[in-house]
């Protein structure tokens, strides 16, 4: 038992010491924590001024376009200085219109309609205040456009300035700024059919679609409103029934009476597994390729003929399995603890801005969601139980065919079919939250080799006792054979230099000593 | 006599129908340090595998220290293997210590006793470099001192002076003097001759599986004919007629080898020589070496065996 420790605590503490690991356990979290929030930090301050010339031929489009840009301009710029005045502490101007949280209103509260109704226009002048970058500004046309002229005259003078060849006077936002898009509305838009004479939207950025997609919105509106009026329709009649939707409600009948909702709770109970599933999977595999990488290691400098003369095959082998087993569960609950932390402390956050009655946004509960289904659900026993069970057997195939490979080359070729059995989980992965219990799934957990996966996938969806205690009771006992018929080959294995044996070879000795 | 450190008894290694190592048997006294010799492919490394019971022989019986295994005896049995490694992401000290704590010692024991290993043999300001960054000579010194960190009873080496410097030799060879100084018992396999000579007590030559010797190296040198070496432009056909001699080879222009029989006295040649009127340029008359012995012994065998 102690050799079995002192090997396992090498293992472990020569993984520990490397950047990898340290690093695997930091970012993941660091990853998780910057995708949440990215997409807003981006939106915000990611990307820079984008400048486009908006040239309305037909002549009754563009106010309309510009109004609709405005009003988003507006409220972003409202939103920044509601944020502004919530900083604590509150900012002399805005001091007034700011009620500091308390005990049973923790969150800060900004009336700014008070505000603007009596800053009047100037509302944004605010001591420290900056006004937040537009997304999009809308510049004159160059000088060398001209605006009235036939459309292909337009465009082949635009092409150098949407090229960047040539660039706009340094306006306030940036000091040498590239024509971004420009928007070109022929004359008969209004009376064009579909494709006859379309909106032409110049850009050579083809990812960013936000304004052509808002410029699309807005005309679609209006041409919508036109010919809705032509026929003699009252707008007002219209925008009413297009407000209606055929009512339906989601029931789960495995749910207590008066609960039978379906809400997000239950979205995320279903497919919250798939993410287990994902986690099992990677850490398997990561930790496996581990103890694979380290057998090769010892029987290539040949250590390992060292320490077999110091333990014997079997307390290495097992020895080996524990240390990496304690590197992957040391990742394992940092990254699920940092999780949990984070849905905790977010969870905090929400609920006392949900105290204050500021509007909860629909994902606002998501945080107080994840609590309840690690709570509640056999979500993180059912993790540590699979990923051990499924550690054991992995890992011994793993470090097996370690032992039977004098190079990392070799050893790959013998990996290549296991890979693809491995694959396996990963394509059944979006099929099983739909079918918990279906055929499919229930098929599929019975393969020892994929049972903690399928089963992991199906745990939040109630599965029958039979399929719970059976398949564990069947992974367990394919476990004990893979150690048995693992430590043979191994002990055999591990001293053997050059090609890997062929097959055969292996069932005789798994037969004979 | 004190009980031998090692018996081997009729051993047999056969991998499938290969035969490694045929009914070897041999005897290791304690106190004694005993050579290993063969030429390549001879079944030395399996031979040691076996006494250390990292293989199985497939018949015959071995007795070390006392035990039917080496493993019930591992933490009093020390070895370095042919092929030399370390790990490389480990400091020099850990690896000593940490190769003494899998042989018994306590890891504070183990730690104390690596520092005053590698300061006493020239490692110190090694002893936090990586393994990696030794050179390969260190590094084969760093796995040395591994494998006597525990201060074992019998220490096995499979040849332990190959990729050493001369002057690295010496103090590897002194490290070995010093064991059996202590009472230890080595055991060391090599295909130099040289240091087998220098060194060993007692000693053993296999070819092809089989002992083809066992004994002192003094022993060794008798299997062999004494020989003397002389130079002479003269006819020394006279010299052949002698009694004490058995037969006179040429060995080259103006080089003759005489080869002796058992109690002949080189002093007959000289005296005959200056009696016949045979002018001598050289005269030499030197003990064949282990180097001859192991040529007439294993020479023939050694050229069919293949290289495994």
């Amino acid at each position: 038992m102690r050799y079995l420790w002192l090997v396992g605590w090498r293992e472990f503490m020569e993984n520990a010491r490397t950047k990898g690991f340290w690093l695997g356990i930091f970012l993941f979290p660091v990853i998780i924590l910057v995708s949440g929030s990215l997409p807003v930090l981006l939106a915000k301050k990611g990307v820079s001024t984008r400048h486009y010339v908006l040239i309305d031929q037909a002549g009754e489009f563009a106010p309309l376009i510009r109004d609709s840009l405005d009003r988003r301009r507006a409220s972003e710029i409202d939103e920044a200085l509601t944020s502004f005045a919530r900083r604590s502490p509150a900012p002399a101007a805005l001091a007034p219109y700011v009620t500091p949280g308390s005990s049973n209103r923790p969150v800060t509260s900004f009336d700014l309609t008070g505000w603007k109704q009596k800053a009047g226009s100037n509302y944004t002048d605010v001591p420290g205040f900056t006004v937040p970058r537009a997304t999009w500004l809308e510049v004159p046309s160059p000088p060398d456009v001209a605006s009235d002229g036939p459309i292909p005259d337009i465009e082949n003078r635009l092409r150098p300035w949407l090229r960047g060849e040539k660039t706009l006077p340094a306006s306030q936002a940036s000091p040498n700024p590239k024509l971004f898009a420009a928007v070109i509305i022929p004359k008969d838009y209004a009376t064009a059919t579909n494709d006859s004479a379309p909106l032409r939207y110049w850009s050579d950025n083809t990812a960013d679609t936000g304004l052509r997609d808002s410029i699309q919105r807005v005309l679609s509106d209006e041409l919508r409103r036109r010919e809705y009026q032509a026929l003699g329709v009252d707008p007002a009649v219209i925008a009413r029934v297009e407000s209606r939707r055929a009512p339906v409600t989601d029931l789960n009948p495995r749910k207590a009476e008066g609960e039978e909702k379906v809400g997000l709770a239950d979205r995320l109970r279903q497919w919250a597994p798939s993410f287990f599933v994902y986690l099992l999977w990677v850490s398997i595999l990561v930790v496996s390729q581990m103890l694979l990488n380290s057998v090769i290691e010892e029987k290539s400098n040949r250590i390992i003929e060292v320490l077999l003369s110091s333990v014997t095959p079997g307390e290495l082998m097992l020895g080996k399995l524990l240390g990496v087993a304690l590197t992957g569960g040391v990742m394992m609950s940092a990254w699920i603890g940092s999780i949990a932390g984070m849905a905790f402390v977010q969870a905090r956050i929400f609920a006392s801005a949900a105290a204050s009655g500021a509007a909860a946004s629909n994902l606002a509960s998501v945080p107080t969601d994840v609590l309840s289904l690690f709570q509640t659900t056999w979500l993180l026993p059912g993790f540590a139980a699979y990923f051990i069970l499924g550690y054991i057997a992995y890992a011994t195939i793993f470090l097996t065919i370690g032992s039977l490979c004098s190079t990392l080359k070799d050893a790959q070729n013998l990996m290549g079919p296991l890979m693809l059995l491995l694959m396996v989980p990963l394509f059944l992965m979006p099929f099983i939250p739909k079918d918990p219990n279906g055929p499919i799934a229930t098929f599929f957990s019975w393969i020892p080799i994929y049972t903690p996966f399928i089963m992991m996938n199906r745990i939040t969806a109630s599965p029958p006792l039979l399929d719970v205690i059976g398949t564990t009771v069947l992974l367990v006992a394919f476990d004990v054979f893979i150690l048995w018929a693992c430590g043979r080959i191994f002990r055999l294995a591990i001293l053997r230099t050059g090609q890997p044996p062929r097959i055969v070879e292996l069932f005789r000795w798994l037969r004979n000593r | 006599m004190a009980q031998p450190a090692l018996e081997l008894r009729n051993v047999s290694k056969f991998y499938g129908d290969f035969c490694a190592v045929n009914d070897l048997s041999l005897t290791v006294p304690a106190g004694c340090i005993y050579g290993f010799l063969g030429p390549n492919g001879a079944g030395k490394t399996t031979s040691l595998r076996m006494i250390l019971d990292i293989l199985r022989p497939t018949s015959g019986s071995i007795r070390i220290l006392g035990a039917e295994s080496a493993l019930q005896v591992r933490h009093r049995i020390g070895y370095l293997p042919e092929e030399k490694g370390l790990y490389k992401k480990m400091k020099a000290w850990s690896v000593i210590a940490y190769f003494a704590t899998l042989k018994g010692l306590s890891a504070a024991a183990a730690r104390t006793r690596a520092f005053e290993l590698l300061e006493r043999y020239g490692l110190k300001d090694f002893a936090h470099a990586k393994t990696e960054a030794l050179s390969k000579g260190m590094g084969q010194k760093v796995q040395v001192l591994a494998s006597i960190a525990h201060d074992p009873e019998l220490i096995i080496f499979d040849e332990p002076f190959s990729g050493l410097d001369p002057v690295n030799q010496g103090v590897l060879e002194e490290i070995v003097v010093d064991l059996r100084n202590r009472g230890r018992t080595v055991l060391f396999s090599t295909h130099v001759m040289q240091h087998a000579e220098r060194l060993c007590d007692r000693l053993v030559i296999i070819g092809g599986g089989r002992r083809l010797f066992d004994g002192t190296v003094t022993e060794a040198r008798r299997t062999l004919p004494r020989r003397v070496r002389i130079e002479t432009d003269d006819d020394p056909a006279a010299l052949g007629r002698l009694p004490g001699v058995a037969s006179l080879n040429s060995g080259g222009p103006g080089v003759w080898e005489v080869e002796l029989l058992e109690q002949a006295d080189p002093q007959l040649i000289l005296r005959t020589c200056f009696e016949h009127s045979i002018r001598l340029r050289a005269f030499n008359a030197a003990d064949p070496s282990l180097h001859d012995v192991f040529m007439k012994l294993v020479g023939p065998s050694a050229r069919e065996a293949s290289f495994r």
